[in-house]
């Protein structure tokens, strides 16, 4: 045990001797642990951004768009070219059964002059039932219903972001006519906040929502780009899905469109940021590598260095293997040693990340990390040690 | 105790030539024996005790320690050998810088393979008192004077209780009183605890403290 401490002590004492050595020789495993937790870090936080999402749509939820969405596991690229929906579709889809809410979407981006100021949007024209498909709740004012979409009624509800940018406050912009792109509507309620926007989801705090009968105005052919169902959350989601099916088919072929669960997206876009995650973090493993040269270096120099040394604990008793133990024990330090920094610095890197985006670190991942950097220290110290073990006693005693 | 048959170092300079540092060396040393090995520099004295040290392994002949065969055993057991068998004292004192003068008295302790019957740390503070070092005993090497450091060095070769205490140049680079205390140290441990000593050097006046004296003069045992 004694034995342990003392070899540990000794590498200890070598860094105190040289800290600026220590911490440049340590620089490269910190900056690639940083790195790889840094990215782990952000991809968690994407899946966990990405999930919530879904997670308020509910479990009974359904999408209908046109052309094949997902293909093989993936996005297919049709769903970006196939044919849009028409009111002719929404009428028929209201007669299938078990479905409690549908709400076609379109949308529609402009300059909105509010005021405040001017500010580009966008607004998704759809039916009452959005709100409750989409987990919406109202924070002030109302949403709108069934007479404004019958009506045609020029009315917005307001994300709270846009009513602020806009009105200056919530509070304000109810009441108030915006204008977009020369046409005035009123806005009636602004939603409570959904938070998100920043990478890759919807912000659907900054969109405005209108009875997608309104939409008509700038959408003259009554097109649809999607529709969202709530079915009756007795009836198994699959059934729902098969009638509805059969509904589509009676008008289109197979690949004109695709229903989705919001789940499937789900495991297909954790399948995609998974695989991105994976490529990032190889990639921020090459500076790892970069890493246990540069300790293989000054280890091969320290070596060298202390020749002499290793030649007065041989002639004292020393094995091989202690000179190879000492060795390899400091070049572990150096890597653990940057390894430690690289994860504080990734620590406070996600505290400064988590005012924008819901980065975390998990406790695999640091396990991971402290893991690789001893590892790298044992593969890339075991060549110097190896060197310094194999001297000759007479050699090493005699070297000046 | 120690017996070199026949032995030789010798190293290939190129195809045709051999250069032989020692040739045909036959020496006993025997227990509680205080022997001067002297020669001129390059004469093989170095190269006669690293062989005997265990620093070194000889090209041809045996080295036999203790009735065992040096050329028999594996470097762990020779290591072992350096540890329990020899206590090293050299001309440069060669302490390790970054350790205190009690951890550079310990560390032949922390490389024991054999179980010690004594505290190491008690011992050590024990010899530190008896050499007059025990104020020293926290200080770095390089804060002491040459003669301090020899004592360490001597210290260092004592903790393990060798058979054999083998001075290379132990006064070389000391002035000559601070030498003579030193040989008078090794002459005391030879007489009063019956330590054999093996010193090398080139001076005749430090070689006359052995008991025995060898020659050595172009890789061989003159007398």
């Amino acid at each position: 045990m004694y034995y342990f401490i003392f070899i540990i002590r000794t590498a200890f004492e070598d860094f105190k001797r040289s800290k600026l050595q220590t911490f440049l020789t340590s620089l490269g495993i910190m900056i690639g642990v940083f790195a790889v937790i840094m990215l782990t870090a952000l991809g968690l936080g994407l899946k966990k951004y990405i999930s919530d999402q879904f997670d308020s749509l509910g479990t009974n939820t359904l999408f209908i768009a046109p052309g094949k969405i997902l293909e093989g596991g993936s996005f297919g690229a049709s769903s970006l070219l196939g044919n849009r929906f028409d009111v002719k579709d929404l009428n028929r889809l209201k007669r299938v059964k078990n479905i409690t809410g549908i709400a076609p979407l379109s949308s529609k981006s402009g300059e909105a002059k509010g005021t405040e100021k001017s500010e580009f949007v966008s607004i998704f024209f759809t039916s009452e039932d959005f709100f409750d498909i989409t987990g919406f709740s109202i924070e002030n004012g109302r949403f709108f219903d069934n007479t404004d979409v019958e009506k045609r009624s020029k009315v917005l509800v307001a994300g709270p972001k846009i009513a602020e940018k806009l009105f200056g406050s919530e509070i304000e912009a109810i009441g108030k006519k915006v204008a977009i792109d020369n046409v005035n509507f009123l806005i009636i309620g602004v939603i409570k906040s959904k938070g998100g926007g920043g990478f890759g989801g919807p912000d659907y705090d900054s969109y405005f929502f209108g009875p997608y009968t309104t939409g008509y105005i700038y959408n003259p052919d009554k097109q649809f780009i999607r529709f969202a169902i709530k079915a009756e959350e007795k009836i198994p989601l699959a059934t729902v899905k098969d009638q509805i099916n059969k509904e589509m088919l009676r008008r289109y072929e197979e690949d004109d469109f695709s229903i989705v669960e919001p789940t499937e997206i789900l495991s297909v876009v954790n399948s995609i940021f998974g695989i991105m995650n994976i490529v990032l973090v190889a990639i921020a493993s090459i500076s790892l590598l970069v890493g246990g040269i540069g300790i293989m270096n000054i280890m091969y120099v320290t070596v060298s260095d202390k020749t002499r040394e290793i030649g007065i604990r041989r002639a004292i008793g020393a094995r091989r293997k202690d000179i190879l133990f000492q060795f390899l024990i400091e070049g572990i330090a150096l890597s653990i040693i940057g390894g430690t920094f690289g994860l504080i610095l990734a620590f406070i890197g996600v505290l400064i990340v988590q005012n924008f985006f819901p980065a975390y670190i998990d406790l695999p991942s640091v396990l991971l990390a402290l893991g690789v950097s001893s590892a790298i220290g044992i593969i890339f110290g075991v060549l110097p040690a190896r060197k310094a073990a194999n001297l000759e006693p007479v050699e090493a005693i005699r070297y000046e | 105790m120690i017996r070199l048959d026949i032995v030789s170092k010798s190293y290939k300079i190129d195809e045709e030539t051999t250069f032989y540092a020692l040739k045909d060396a036959t020496l006993e040393i025997k227990e509680k024996e205080f022997i001067s090995i002297i020669g001129p520099s390059g004469s093989g004295k170095s190269t006669l005790m690293h062989l005997i040290g265990l620093l070194d392994k000889p090209s041809q002949g045996e080295l036999i320690i203790q009735n065992k065969k040096i050329s028999k055993l594996d470097d762990d057991q020779i290591s072992s050998l350096r540890n329990e068998f020899v206590g090293f004292v050299f001309q440069q004192f060669n302490l390790i810088p970054k350790l205190t003068v009690l951890e550079n008295i310990l560390l032949p302790t922390i490389y024991a393979r054999k179980k010690l019957d004594y505290n190491p740390t008690e011992k050590a503070t024990e010899l530190l008192k008896k050499f007059g070092l025990f104020e020293k005993r926290n200080t770095y090497p390089n804060k002491i004077s040459g003669g301090q450091q020899q004592r360490v060095a001597i210290l260092r070769a004592l903790i393990m209780e060798p058979k054999l205490i083998l001075a290379d140049e132990p006064t070389g680079n000391l002035d000559t009183k601070t030498g003579r205390e030193i040989m008078e140290l090794l002459k005391e441990l030879n007489e009063k605890e019956g330590m054999t000593i093996a010193v090398v050097t080139h001076e005749a006046d430090i070689a006359k403290y052995g008991k025995r004296i060898v020659n050595v003069r172009d890789g061989k045992i003159v007398k």
